[in-house]
């Protein structure tokens, strides 16, 4: 048992941080939302990075190396759709969409789309303009199915769900990340808050949460290399209904320890929170991926220790 | 990265199903009744557990144990917490008593009581918890006087588990109080049986045997009797907790019950028709024993102790499943949730599990103290 992550991946998470920080971090996420154009700054930024080359569906270190990207990506808010372009299918790139409704993130981009919902079904996309300036999920624009493009492997829709989870995981931390340095430094009452009980115990519930969701999220990742394509798939919905879970009670702490100021965008947990909202609630709610998995529970598809798979 | 736990992880769990199915039957409910044969039914496993060298398996061979590893005493915990501890009140002896003995216990203390615990032969309790000392041990008040070429001890303990069972104690006391806090205590290694100690159990939800008040007065103590050095019991105390410091797999019986209620209500064509938000509930807490299972894993695996707060956090998340998990399944029994006895759903299991769920966070260190860990390594210390 070794839940390390690979030596390789977290040297490409960190050089991907160094190249991306470069940017402007998360007030170039910002810049972004004024500034439309100032996104294709990002491209030759992950071709630095020899993103093209990087192929999720090879191996597990290569999709490991590719979820800690995702993983910097949403600490640093990039304003750019990440898990598409990694999952691109015949050179588009693939949003997961609820057929009914889609939104795709950053659709707006220059580029050919294939929507795909959570069973694999796809179409081509198309995507319109940026309706106008949203608060949250800045980037969201609607789109309509157009051809369908029959299904793609679960697997595909699996790894998005997974590399998702990540970019979420990343934006959490860097959120808390910014809470704690707060907490240390804001004295009220004649004392930084972090001497407050009521504070730390908030601080370490919120951080037992997001190590849950690393561990989870490392776990989810491993599996794909050695579970059944149905398991997989299960543990995918499972990791990313928790990975919203979380960012909904992590985030709630991070805004009250903040007070005012986390509501500003000119702290990043506000940029932050509102960048992640597309991720948090699409392509489908969390409580529609919790439906999801009830029949996974029945089978036994998620597995626990002591399920009995409807095959055995 | 590998999250398998060995090659012989899974021939191990299937043994130790099979050597469970064989000799525990499906009603029990652990040695906490007021049967005593269920008592008995756990001496009975734990020698046959000593007879094919899984008691122990985690002692190193030159104390008789197997020479396994963490995994194979992790699974080891795991399968006896998931059937409710058939092993009994002698996890304890196995898991922390044996090991400090082995660290700090003479020659002649290893030799005497090491092996009726290999063998599955002696009970122990631990007396700690006082009544003005809970979470704060080192303020503890049972004093051991000096008094001719030993002590005499005189205080009081409380939530003393399995006290009545056991024929011995590892008992905290003061021998100086003058002292700092860390050199304040003494342990002490004392037959139960001997004169000045009297017994007395609590009645509690958790049901008999769980907590117990134990009075001391006039209790004669020898330097034999004395584990470690004197003044060194918070050091053997802090040892002792290190040996079990991710806690009893709670996680593992959760996820049992949950799949037998799920077959029963399946079986009945009712698990089709819980409300939405019962299923919601139910994956979400499945998922939550996932995360739980994997952080005591991270923390079995950071033996070294490199992250202090891996323990803690494992604790906390496995605490609150447990407590969580109650709720679900008793939500999702209906109306026969709270009937008790070996005739009711799960021969009693849910309304078991409620009423010893509520201790979970507090037994062993309570939550309170393992947010105090978590948050001082993320913000350091408080003063």
């Amino acid at each position: 048992m070794n839940s390390a992550l690979p030596e390789d991946a977290v040297a490409y998470g960190e050089a991907a941080r160094g190249r991306l920080v470069r940017l402007g971090g998360v007030d170039f996420g910002l810049r972004a939302e004024a500034d439309r154009g100032a996104r294709k700054e990002v491209r030759a930024a992950l071709s630095d990075l020899g993103v093209g080359e990087l192929d999720v569906r090879a191996d597990l270190d290569q999709f490991l190396a590719a979820a800690q990207l995702c993983r910097v990506s949403g600490a640093l808010c990039l304003p750019w759709p990440v898990v598409a372009e990694l999952m691109r299918v015949d050179g588009n790139r693939l949003a997961l969409i609820d057929a009914s409704s889609p939104r795709v993130d950053h659709g707006d981009l220059d580029d050919e789309w294939i929507g795909s919902d959570l069973d694999g079904v796809t179409h081509q996309l198309h995507v319109g303009a940026l309706p106008r300036q949203a608060k949250l999920g800045p980037f969201l624009v609607p789109a309509r199915l157009g051809e369908p493009r029959g299904r793609i492997p679960s697997d595909d829709v699996t790894r998005h769900l997974v590399l998702g989870a990540w970019r979420i995981l990343g934006g959490l931390e860097a959120a808390l990340g910014q809470v704690v340095e707060h907490v240390k430094a804001r004295k009220q009452f004649g004392q930084a808050l972090a001497q407050f009980q009521v504070v730390r115990f908030g601080i370490a519930d919120a951080s037992v949460a997001l190590r849950g969701l690393d561990e989870l999220a490392r776990f989810t990742s491993w599996r794909l290399d050695v579970a059944e394509p149905a398991q997989r798939s299960a543990d995918a919905v499972a990791l990313r209904l928790h990975a919203a879970d979380t960012a909904r009670s992590v985030l709630r702490t991070c805004h009250q320890m903040l007070g005012a100021i986390g509501f500003c965008d000119e702290h990043d947990v506000s940029v932050i929170d509102r960048h992640l909202q597309a991720l948090l609630r699409g392509p489908v709610s969390g409580e529609t991926l919790a439906m999801r998995l009830v029949p996974a529970v029945r089978s036994g598809e998620f597995e626990t220790l002591f399920s009995v798979t409807s095959h055995s | 990265m590998d999250y398998d736990l060995g090659a012989d992880a899974t021939a191990l769990r299937t043994r130790l199903r099979q050597l469970i199915h064989a000799y525990v039957p499906d009603d029990f409910l652990g040695a906490c009744t007021d049967d005593p044969a269920d008592l008995e039914l756990c001496n009975q496993f734990c020698r046959v557990l000593a007879e094919q060298g899984l008691l122990c398996l985690a002692w190193p061979e030159e104390f008789g144990g197997g020479g396994g590893d963490v995994w194979h005493q992790t699974i080891v915990r795991e399968e006896m917490w998931a059937h409710h501890e058939p092993r009994g009140p002698q996890y304890m002896g196995v898991n922390w008593v044996g090991p400090a003995l082995m660290r700090h216990g003479t020659d002649a203390q290893r030799a005497k009581h090491l092996p009726p615990i290999a063998a599955g032969d002696v009970i122990w309790c631990q007396g700690f918890s006082e009544p003005e000392a809970g979470s704060d041990l080192a303020s503890l008040r049972t004093r051991a006087v000096p008094d001719g070429d030993g002590w005499l001890v005189t205080g009081q303990k409380v939530w003393t588990s399995y006290a009545l069972m056991a024929q011995w104690c590892v008992l905290a006391t003061c021998t100086d109080p003058e002292a700092a806090s860390d050199k304040r205590i003494t342990l002490f290694l004392v037959p139960m049986d001997r004169a000045g100690i009297e017994v007395r159990p609590i009645p509690s939800m958790l049901g008999p045997h769980h907590l117990n008040e134990v009075f001391i007065d006039g209790l004669r103590v020898t330097p034999d009797d004395v584990l470690g050095d004197v003044g060194a019991g918070w050091t053997v105390m802090r040892d002792a907790l290190a040996y079990e410091r991710v806690g009893i797999a709670r996680y593992a019986r959760c996820e049992s019950l949950l799949q037998r209620l799920l077959e029963v209500l399946d079986d009945d064509g009712r698990w089709e028709t819980l409300a939405p938000a019962l299923h919601a509930r139910w994956v979400r807490a499945l998922i939550d024993l996932r995360v739980a299972r994997l952080l005591a894993y991270r923390a079995v695996g950071d033996s070294s102790g490199v992250d202090p707060a891996a323990a803690a956090v494992a604790r906390i998340v496995t605490t609150t499943c447990d407590q969580n998990v109650a709720e679900v399944l008793v939500d999702a029994a209906g109306p026969g949730a709270l009937d008790a006895g070996k005739e009711a759903l799960l021969h009693g299991a849910i309304d078991d599990h409620w009423r010893y769920a509520q201790a979970a966070t507090v037994a062993s260190g309570t939550i309170e103290v393992q947010r105090m860990l978590v948050s001082r390594s993320v913000l350091g210390s408080s003063r």
